[in-house]
Formats: C-alpha cells, structure tokens, sequence
C-alpha cells in the first residue's frame, strides 16, 4: 500500500497525471482516464467560435462528470507573454491558481524554451501562481526554477509525443539527487509502462502522460497497464532495490544439495 | 469599426463597444476567457473595457490537452 502524497497543496493517492488530447473518441476517453486511476488530468484553452459552444462545451463537461482535479497547460505557447496571459486565462475558467507552464522553443521537437520559462515563471509567481513548469532535464534551469519558488518541476523524459521513454536518466537522477524536496515528476516521452516504472524507481514522485495511452491500441488497456506500472515503480523504490553484483550467488540454500553434486 | 476576433476580422456598426456588447453580439454565453490584445481581461471587467477599432479579441474555451 502507498500512502498519500501532496502535490503543491493538493493530495493525492494516485501518482499518475493523465492528458486528455488524443483519443479515438470523448468516450474512450472518459473510461481511460477511469482506468488509469490518475485524479489529476491536464486540459487546455483554444480560440472557439460562439457557434461551437452552443449547446455548452461537450468535452467540459465530460471532464468535470469524472469528479477530477484539472491541471491546465499553456501548451501551443512560444513567448513568456503568450503563456502568462493564457495561464491568467486558465485561472479564471478553470477556478485553480496552478498551471503547467510550458513554452515551446523549437518547432521540431517541441522542447521548451528555458528562458522564456523562466520568465514567464517569475511573473506568474508574483501573480500568486503555483507553477509547474514543463522543463528539459538541465539541472542548472531546475536550480533556477527552485529559486523562484517552484516546488515542482516537470523534466521531459523526451519529447512530446515520442514514446521514446527516458531520453537520459543521468540528468533525471542528478535533478532527483540535487532536489530531494521538491516534487519531481516525469513530464512527456513516456512510451511504455517499463518507462514509467524506470521514472519511478529513479525516485520520482509521478509521471505525467498522454500519448502512450491515448494512443496505444486499446487506450483503456493501456491506461489500466500504467496505473499498476506507476504503483509498482513507486513500491519498488520505497522497498530499495538490491545492490547489482558481478558473480552470480544462489538463491536456493546450498546446504543438504542432494548426494550427486558431491562428485561434480 | 473593424476588430479581430479569434483571428477573424469583424465588422461593427457602432465606433466603441465594450467586450460584454461583442460577447452578446457574437452569441457567447458561458465557459469563455478573453484577452484583448494578448492581455488578459477580468470577467468582471466585461462592462467597462472598450473595444476600438483595430483591437484583437482572443475568446478561449477549455479543450483536450497534454
């Protein structure tokens, strides 16, 4: 059994946070969020015209029916200001003072800008945000985010929407090393369940996907998969690991070996 | 006057409107945000803040995301 944890000034049981853009339908949506037992799901905010609203927002309303805690990004953001005032925004609509804050940098592999980051992060904690930055794994930024206040961070396992699991779990584990209070969480690349066990084992105190569920052949399925993944990779680094060896030692007793070994 | 609205430009009869006027104009009810030239406009501000000609509105709604 794994015990509750906080998130900035939330708690929760669950260590999974869940995204959700990307799945075949709003319904397989729903139940994958369902099953994958996370309580906390990103949305985000767009431009949408009067006619597409009419009759309310579908989505919206799916999503507070579920009874969970939203998380809004500033996803499609590339400058400090355009992600402060869509963060302003997401406050406003969604009734929470946190954001994941995320500034695109490059086109390609979608990996945040870290000086825009910064600053869009100092204004938003003057705002009376709690910010949780979506980084890359640059121990250096993370020290400057934790300077200004933050007490999670979000390093990217590898871009947005690979699969490519843990890009490079040295950097992930100095940040966990040089930041043990702080809540770390794996943000983006995660491909695979294993990937989000190895993000856990590495201490980290959640993962946050989207792609790998909503995206795999059965997101349901999936979703399910990452729930125990994540509770696995947890226990497995609150039991602490064996220490790797070189020889091989048997684990079956060696005394009373039956008769014939004694003459191998 | 003429203002953008979602990156679409739009055309008024009236020379200044205020937000909540082109939110009723346009059929907006509920569930928006609005930013009036990329800066962040209070829902309570609605009433007061002036539009002019040329300004860009940005009206947002929550949608999917990661």
């Amino acid at each position: 059994m794994i015990e509750n944890w906080k998130l900035e000034d939330k708690e929760f049981n669950s260590r999974l946070m869940i995204g959700s853009a990307l799945y075949p339908s709003p319904e397989i949506m729903a139940k994958s969020i369902k099953a994958s037992g996370s309580q906390i799901v990103t949305v985000a905010l767009r431009r949408q015209s009067a006619t597409n609203l009419e009759g309310g927002n579908q989505f919206w309303e799916i999503i507070k029916e579920l009874g969970v805690t939203v998380l809004p990004n500033t996803a499609g953001c590339h400058t400090a200001k355009e992600a402060i005032t869509t963060a302003m925004m997401a406050r406003e609509l969604f009734d929470v003072n946190w954001i994941k804050l995320e500034v695109i940098g490059n086109q390609y592999n979608l990996q945040p800008d870290p000086f825009a980051l910064v600053e869009a992060t100092k204004v938003l904690i003057d705002e009376g945000f709690r910010v949780l930055p979506y980084m890359t794994d640059d121990l250096v930024l993370a020290q400057k985010l934790a300077d200004l206040g933050c007490t999670t961070l979000m390093p990217w396992g590898s871009p947005i929407g690979s699969g490519r699991g843990l890009m490079n779990p040295y950097n992930l584990k100095v940040i966990r090393k040089q930041f043990p209070n702080l809540n770390l969480i794996v943000d983006a690349g995660i491909g695979k369940p294993s990937d989000a066990i190895e993000a856990m084992e590495l201490g980290y105190d959640g993962v946050l996907l989207n792609s790998a569920v909503a995206l795999a052949q059965e997101p349901i399925k999936m979703a399910e998969a990452f729930k125990y993944a994540i509770y696995a990779g947890r226990l497995s680094y609150e039991a602490g690991a064996m220490q790797k060896r070189d020889m091989a030692s048997p684990s079956t007793p060696t005394v009373g070996t039956p008769f014939w070994h004694q003459f191998s | 006057m003429k203002i953008s609205i979602n990156g679409e430009i739009k055309e008024f009869n009236k020379d200044i409107l205020t937000i909540k006027e082109v939110l009723d104009e346009m059929g907006y009810k509920k569930g928006i945000a609005v930013a009036l030239n990329e800066t962040f406009v209070l829902k309570t501000k609605y009433k007061e803040t002036k539009i002019k000609d040329g300004d860009r509105l940005d009206i947002l709604s929550p949608i999917q995301g990661g």
